[in-house]
């Protein structure tokens, strides 16, 4: 027998959690450990299962947290034994504690950019043509033999064409992508106390943010947001939250 | 997981909002993160929409496969499971 543990913090109560029920349908409760209160509940079996219910349960205890202070969440199927879970208290308590400190009375808002699938791959394929086409005009004047397509050339000749222009048509997706990175973070700046942004993952997203809010100035926050999603009708926007901070709970190892 | 294709494309977007963010996000116990990951190839199939999810199920189904070829600690035991030790700190997500 396990400890499924969901969340630490520094104000958390076993009163919150009353009734409560997470992962396999075990009742919540909470530890004291060293300085902190570990949200956990006790697991049977090896590994947590990534099904709906075991992922809303986790994120039910954790948002019920959020709803009485800001803790740190820990990732989907952590399970350790009392011992080991009091062990990484003891070793990390400073960092943990900091990591609190820097958290606390916010939460976590996400913005996700898509661009949509059928439009990113034209734009990519026409950026792909237009930098042929450039890159065609050097190669020329360089006196260079230049191959158009495949025809004529063999299959490692059209095989090193085709990448070069796939390379080529990634650099001005990811170039867009910080683009947009940039102009959602100078959006945001006024109301955002951390982020934490990824670009380009992927062609259709583009940017991945996560926004490290206070409480008190979410509807500010949310109203930015607003307008700047009515700025570029251009992109697809998915916001969601709030969450607990699961993008800003890193502590440096002690 | 008959669950996860039965929700509309409201709650299906919601449930991967939320599995991209407990899944790759969050304080990891180096060793402790043990996951079942067979069901979310059906979460992954049942995806039209291309969000972080989809990054972050390839990388638990790729260190999967990386760990069934190369097993090791304890992933040699189990090579049916994703072990995530957070991303190249071992602790704390």
């Amino acid at each position: 027998m396990s400890l499924y543990v969901y969340c630490l913090g520094d104000e958390l109560t076993a009163e919150s959690f009353e009734g409560l029920r997470g992962v396999g349908g075990a009742p919540v409760c909470v530890l004291a450990t060293g300085g902190l209160a570990a949200v956990v509940s006790e697991f049977e079996g090896e590994a947590a299962e990534v099904s709906a219910a075991n992922v809303r349960a986790h994120n039910r205890v954790n948002a019920l947290a959020l709803a009485r202070s800001t803790p740190l969440p820990f990732r989907f199927g952590t399970l350790a034994g009392e011992h080991r879970l009091a062990e990484y208290v003891a070793a990390n308590e400073g960092a943990l504690l900091d990591a609190l400190a820097r958290v606390r009375g916010c939460v976590e808002m996400s913005v996700k950019v898509r661009r949509d699938a059928g439009k990113a791959k034209v734009k990519r394929q026409k950026a792909r043509g237009g930098d042929e086409e450039a890159e065609a005009g050097r190669d020329a004047a360089a006196g260079v033999d230049v191959l158009k397509g495949s025809a004529g050339a063999g299959s490692g000749t059209a095989f090193l064409l085709a990448k070069r222009r796939e390379i080529l048509g990634d650099e001005a997706l990811r170039r867009r992508a910080e683009e947009v990175a940039a102009w959602l973070a100078a959006g945001v700046s006024d109301f955002v106390r951390e982020s934490s942004v990824r670009v380009g993952p992927s062609e259709s997203l583009a940017v991945r943010a996560a926004h490290l809010v206070e409480g008190v100035r979410l509807d500010e926050y949310r109203a930015c947001v607003h307008e700047l999603i009515g700025e570029r009708a251009e992109l697809h926007f998915l916001t969601s939250g709030p969450w607990p901070p699961y993008s800003f709970s890193r502590i440096e190892r002690e | 997981m008959d669950e996860v294709f039965e929700l509309d494309e409201d709650e299906e977007l919601s449930l991967l909002e939320t599995l991209d963010h407990v899944l790759d996000h969050g304080l990891v116990i180096a060793g402790e993160m043990t996951i079942a990951v067979a069901d979310v190839d059906l979460i992954y199939l049942g995806l039209n929409l291309l969000v972080g999810s989809v990054e972050t199920v390839n990388r638990v189904l790729g260190e999967r496969e990386r760990r069934a070829e190369f097993p090791r600690g304890r992933a040699l035991a189990r090579p049916e499971k994703a072990t995530e030790e957070g991303e190249g700190t071992g602790e704390g997500g």
